[in-house]
């Protein structure tokens, strides 16, 4: 793997991550609902030494350590392709057994309970809270520093750091549920988090070396944290 | 907050990486996917690549050069622009791994479909490439396959104003190439101060870089040709532009910095 350093000097963080266990054999389950492009998901996951399964098969999904939940395009047609591959049951079952599941920008917004983008649709419901346009329907595009207002230790190392968005709605929901917030110019939700179940609304694949130091310390953090609390 | 982006360049022709000047002379560079993997190396915050040749004769995008580049596993957001003719087209480049869309000849061809592209991708997917140019303090519109000076159109910039499109670039294709050649009145004199800009063409130096970055409409700039010839050309400019709100220089390396431990 390379070696990635931030700014002038070596960022304590990505130190930390540089210098973590091995990746070892974590295998990486993206699920594969049709709804995206996975090759740069995966290219950042095989680069930072994990396994990598694409599947939409439930025994496969059910083999990994953790399941990416990817996304691009609009709310209402994902949902619709999770029930049509009868993933919606499944994930909402995985997530009550405490497995670690990571949604990724429209797969950070299928995690909350419904979305306003076209027409009023129930989403996973796996983090309490609605998914409604920016004020104005403007949109997020470009480099956005993300601020930590949660003490999380997976999270707490990229505090400060800029991460790539691309998006024209947001999670509404309990501050309980908000680890870390953006602002455009108002302060809205980055990464949420309700257990082992974490979104992010940006893209990490896409956000270089700050991104890939994010995967790989909330791999790292949600794989130990389930080995330590099995179901 | 949201930072302003230093985006690097790439522009095809028949294949080939080139250098353009003044829509008009080509010089070649090399393979496009060598000069995407160091933009992608050296940390630009978004890769354009343009294929500027895609439109005339109806060849569609180049999804054989999309092929290519989503095998390099980018980390940075990539942009493409090229022969997109349908939402079809669209739809299927961002399936080939692009994160955004340009879209030029359509502007002049067909708003239906530019608002289609919106509807199925998003207006955040959706630029609007314009190439400009000033012209008795007026600004001009190049419709490049007629190489005809048109005034800016009422209907566009009505669709572009109601946010069909995130953002505009705004090519100075008069003096695409010239070092120090970009007229920064394109940016203060675009008639909608709303719609974020992307500044393109002539872009060499820092300082002008400096003042374009000033202006509260411009979300990024855009350097091409200038990227060539020399190593970390993303870091240097990042560099010169400190100060600015833009994302810090990032730096990667292949070889072994720390103990493993």
């Amino acid at each position: 793997m390379k070696n990635v350093i931030a700014g002038a000097s070596l960022s304590p963080g990505l130190a930390s991550v540089e210098c973590s266990a091995s990746a070892g054999y974590t295998t990486v389950g993206i699920v594969d609902y049709g709804m995206g492009n996975h090759a740069s998901v995966t290219h950042s996951l095989r680069d930072l030494g994990y396994r990598v399964r694409i599947s939409k098969d439930k025994a496969a999904l059910d083999a990994v350590d953790v399941l990416i939940l990817p996304g691009v395009g609009a709310f209402p047609s994902a949902m619709a392709a999770l029930h049509q591959h009868g993933l919606v049951t499944y994930l909402q079952e995985q997530s009550r057994r405490q497995r670690p599941i990571i949604g990724i920008c429209l797969g950070m917004q299928l995690l909350a309970s419904a979305s306003y983008e076209h027409e009023y649709t129930v989403g996973l419901d796996l983090v309490p809270g609605e998914v409604v346009p920016f004020p104005a329907k403007s949109w997020h595009i470009g480099w956005n520093t993300l601020e930590c207002i949660q003490k999380d230790p997976l999270l707490q190392l990229s505090d400060g750091q800029a991460f790539y968005f691309n998006h024209s709605f947001k999670y509404e929901g309990p501050v309980e549920y908000q680890a870390c917030v953006a602002r455009h110019p108002d302060a809205f939700a980055a990464v949420i988090r309700r257990g082992s179940v974490i979104g992010l609304q940006f893209h990490p694949e896409k956000s270089q070396i700050a991104g890939k130091a994010l995967l790989k310390n909330m791999i790292a953090g949600l794989t130990s944290e389930h080995v330590k609390n099995p179901c | 907050m949201l930072k302003k982006r230093l985006i690097g360049v790439v522009t095809v022709k028949n294949g080939w990486a080139v250098q353009s000047f003044g829509y008009r002379r080509y010089l070649p560079l090399g393979k496009p996917e060598c000069l995407v993997e160091n933009l992608d190396r050296w940390g630009a915050d978004e890769i354009l690549v343009q294929a500027i040749d895609r439109t005339n004769g109806d060849k569609g995008p180049d999804f054989e050069l999309l092929d290519r580049l989503a095998r390099l596993g980018l980390d940075t957001p990539l942009i493409y622009g090229g022969g997109i003719r349908s939402v079809d087209d669209g739809v299927r480049v961002i399936q080939c791994g692009a994160d955004r869309l340009t879209v030029d000849a359509l502007l002049h061809d067909d708003l239906t479909v530019v608002r289609g592209l919106a509807n199925r991708l998003g207006a955040q997917a959706i630029i609007a490439s314009m190439p400009l140019n000033m012209r008795k303090d007026k600004i001009e519109w190049l419709e490049y396959r007629r190489k005809a000076n048109d005034t800016l159109d009422d209907d566009v910039m009505t669709m572009i104003s109601a946010g069909v499109v995130s953002e505009v670039l705004v090519t100075d294709w008069e003096h695409e190439g010239q070092p120090n050649g970009f007229d920064a009145r394109l940016v203060q004199d675009f008639p909608l101060r709303h719609v974020p800009l992307i500044a393109f063409g002539g872009l060499s130096e820092p300082e002008q870089m400096i003042a374009l970055l000033k202006e509260s409409n411009l979300a990024a700039v855009a350097v091409g040709n200038f990227l060539s010839y020399r190593e970390h050309a993303i870091q240097k400019y990042k560099e010169a532009l400190a100060g600015m709100p833009l994302r810090a220089s990032t730096y990667e390396s292949d070889f072994s910095l720390l103990a493993d431990v």
